[in-house]
């Protein structure tokens, strides 16, 4: 477990001084800033406008993280020999996999704090909501840490054997299917009245793709109409689901790190 | 003594889309016995890194086997008390010297904070400490390199050219360091080609040629057959003549000195008598090891003579992409 834990605090030490997070963080921080004065502008200051374009800004600024900060994990451990040195020590290939992984997940998880902090504080000062309605705009930001996860979990598997650049179009694509067409694949699943066809792909593409449209939970402030019905069982669910499709993933990276020349 | 390192046939081939196959690694015999310095030589490109890679379990080799203190390499075991110092290496550029041996203490589970700071003692760090990686001189990072692979007080270290790209003095320093490893009954495998620095730490070496062990030995036996060099002043041609007429030595004259180049098989004595019998002086009676230098180039070059082609083996393998 040490070696693994020295691993994943020396990754963070690293991610946090990469130049490109920062700015993109730095971006990231900018964009949630003015959002609240651009519904001044608009004087459109319901809570929702604002509240939704807040959480696309942190799980936009989010997921660009996630893929930037994975996709040159192992690549540079690689090419600047640092690897070497790590693997002549007691460490097994895998044991320096999970650590870079969670590094990775500790150093998104610290970018996603700061990210939200700045958003709830934000959407204090400017709509003064009730204590309950603040917790609940709080909530979500835990979730998308989940979906970054998950993300970065996707990355570091395909980083085992692609290149940066294959890797990052890999993984914007899977994450787009699975928050964007996942859900409306979900729907043609679903509709008896689609081809056999269709149903199948479909069916393929929400059962096996991860589904990273569940981390978007339903907000009774953004959607009034929907509410989720067994909200706990749901929240159990969706965790459950990013740990094991995660470590899913790590295990597949593990087996094909393990037989690869570095 | 049991060997500390000891490989039979270990071949690693690599696909080459131009090349087909390529044994950049074949078939390599190598005996490295316990607490001797051994100098792993070749030219670039030789196969000396991935020979220490394969033996470290960092790539896989293709053929052959290889045991490295006794256990199968890749065992984990081994890697306990086995250290490693890449070529021109690099460490994380946000730490300092101590957090880089924090770093790498962490594991092998070592948390001694004193053995530590000890390490940066002993590679002249110490003052150092609060200094990035990142601010570090090369001679400092190969350094820190150094007190990094002592960390788990190792048996057998594998230095991949320890003191490329330093200046005189931090190459001094690293073999100063290097010997006293010796002292301590470590062992060490060094893969270099600074022979004059290796001439004089190494017990033995083997030389490796396009990935083909083309010599191997003491380095006082490969080094045998030296020269003697005898100079002297007020010598007459007649004298040199005869000289040169009795023993198989190469005579000339340089500023009116006699140069008298033999080989040390041969007795110097006779050649100073007749020197002595005309009043001849003898200015310096020199016996002249044949330098390591001499013998690398020799053998690379008998064998590169020998060999048209590199050791490429895509025809008979036909695994050509
Ligand atoms: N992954 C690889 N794929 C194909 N060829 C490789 C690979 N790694 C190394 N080689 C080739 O193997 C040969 C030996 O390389 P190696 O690094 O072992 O040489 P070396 O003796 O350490 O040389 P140097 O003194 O320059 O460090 C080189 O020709 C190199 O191009
Ligand atoms: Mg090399």
């Amino acid at each position: 477990m040490r070696p693994i834990m020295a691993i994943a605090t020396t990754t963070v030490g690293e991610a946090i001084r990469r130049r490109v997070l920062l700015i993109i963080l730095f971006i990231g921080v900018l964009l949630l800033s003015i959002i609240p004065s651009l519904s001044v502008l608009t004087a459109r200051s319901e809570q929702s406008t604002m509240i939704s374009t807040m959480y696309a800004v942190l799980r936009g600024t989010s997921a660009l993280i996630a893929i930037i900060l994975t996709i040159y994990m192992i690549p540079n451990e690689i090419e600047r020999r640092t690897i070497y040195t790590i693997l002549s020590k007691p460490v097994m290939r895998w044991q320096f996999l999970v650590g870079k992984f969670m590094g990775a997940v500790l150093a998104l998880g610290l970018m996603i704090v700061l990210m939200s902090s700045v958003m709830v504080l934000l959407f204090y000062i400017f709509q003064q909501p009730s204590p309950e309605r603040l917790l609940e705009v709080a909530r979500q930001p835990f979730f998308y840490f989940l979906e970054m996860m998950l993300l970065a979990a996707v990355c570091i598997f395909f980083s085992t054997f692609t290149t940066p650049l294959v890797n990052f179009f890999l993984s914007i694509g899977i994450w787009g299917v699975g928050t964007v067409l996942s859900p409306l694949y979900s729907s043609i699943a679903s509709n008896s009245g689609a081809s056999p066809i269709m149903q199948s792909v479909a069916k393929f593409v929400t059962g096996a793709m991860p589904a990273f449209s569940n981390y978007d939970v339903k907000n009774p402030i953004i959607n009034p109409g929907q509410v989720i019905e067994n909200e706990q069982k749901y929240f159990i669910y969706i965790v459950l689901y990013a740990i094991l499709y995660s470590a899913g993933l790590l295990v597949a990276g593990m087996v094909i790190f393990d037989k690869r020349e570095v | 003594m049991a060997a500390a390192i000891e490989t039979r046939k270990l071949t690693k081939t690599y696909k080459s889309r131009l090349h087909g196959l390529i044994n950049v690694v074949q078939d390599l015999d190598l005996t490295v016995e316990e607490g001797e310095i051994f100098g792993f030589l070749g030219p670039n490109g030789a196969g000396k890194t991935t020979t220490i890679k394969m033996l470290l379990g960092i790539i896989y080799p293709t053929g052959g086997e290889g045991f490295v203190l006794g256990k199968e390499i890749g065992d984990m075991d081994v890697h306990r008390i086995i250290s490693y110092l890449p070529e021109r290496p690099y460490y994380y550029e946000h730490m300092t010297g101590l957090e880089i041996l924090r770093f790498y203490g962490a594991l092998f589970g070592i948390k001694d904070e004193a053995l530590f700071n000890q390490l940066l003692e002993r590679v002249n760090l110490a003052a150092d400490k609060s200094k990035t990686i990142s601010q570090f001189s090369k001679g400092m990072q190969q350094r820190i390199g150094l007190a990094q692979s002592l960390l788990n007080d190792p048996k057998l270290l594998f230095l991949d050219e320890p003191t490329g790209g330093l200046d005189p003095i931090a190459h001094i320093e690293i073999r100063d360091l290097i010997l006293k490893f010796r002292d301590e009954g470590r062992t060490v495998f060094i893969s270099s080609h600074e022979l004059s620095e290796v001439e004089r730490i190494c017990d033995r070496v083997a030389i490796i040629n396009k990935g083909i062990i083309v010599s191997q030995g003491k380095l006082d036996d490969l080094l045998s057959g030296g020269r003697i060099e005898i100079i002297a002043d007020d010598v007459s041609k007649e004298i040199a003549d005869q000289i040169k007429g009795t023993a198989d030595a190469t005579v000339s004259f340089h500023e009116g000195r006699l140069i008298v180049d033999m080989s040390d098989e041969q007795d110097p004595n006779s050649v100073v008598d007749s020197i002595r019998s005309t009043k001849g002086r003898i200015i310096s009676l020199t016996p002249r090891r044949k330098r390591l230098e001499d013998l690398f180039i020799e053998t690379v070059r008998d064998d590169d003579a020998s060999k048209k082609k590199p050791a490429a083996v895509a025809a008979e393998a036909g695994g050509a992409q």
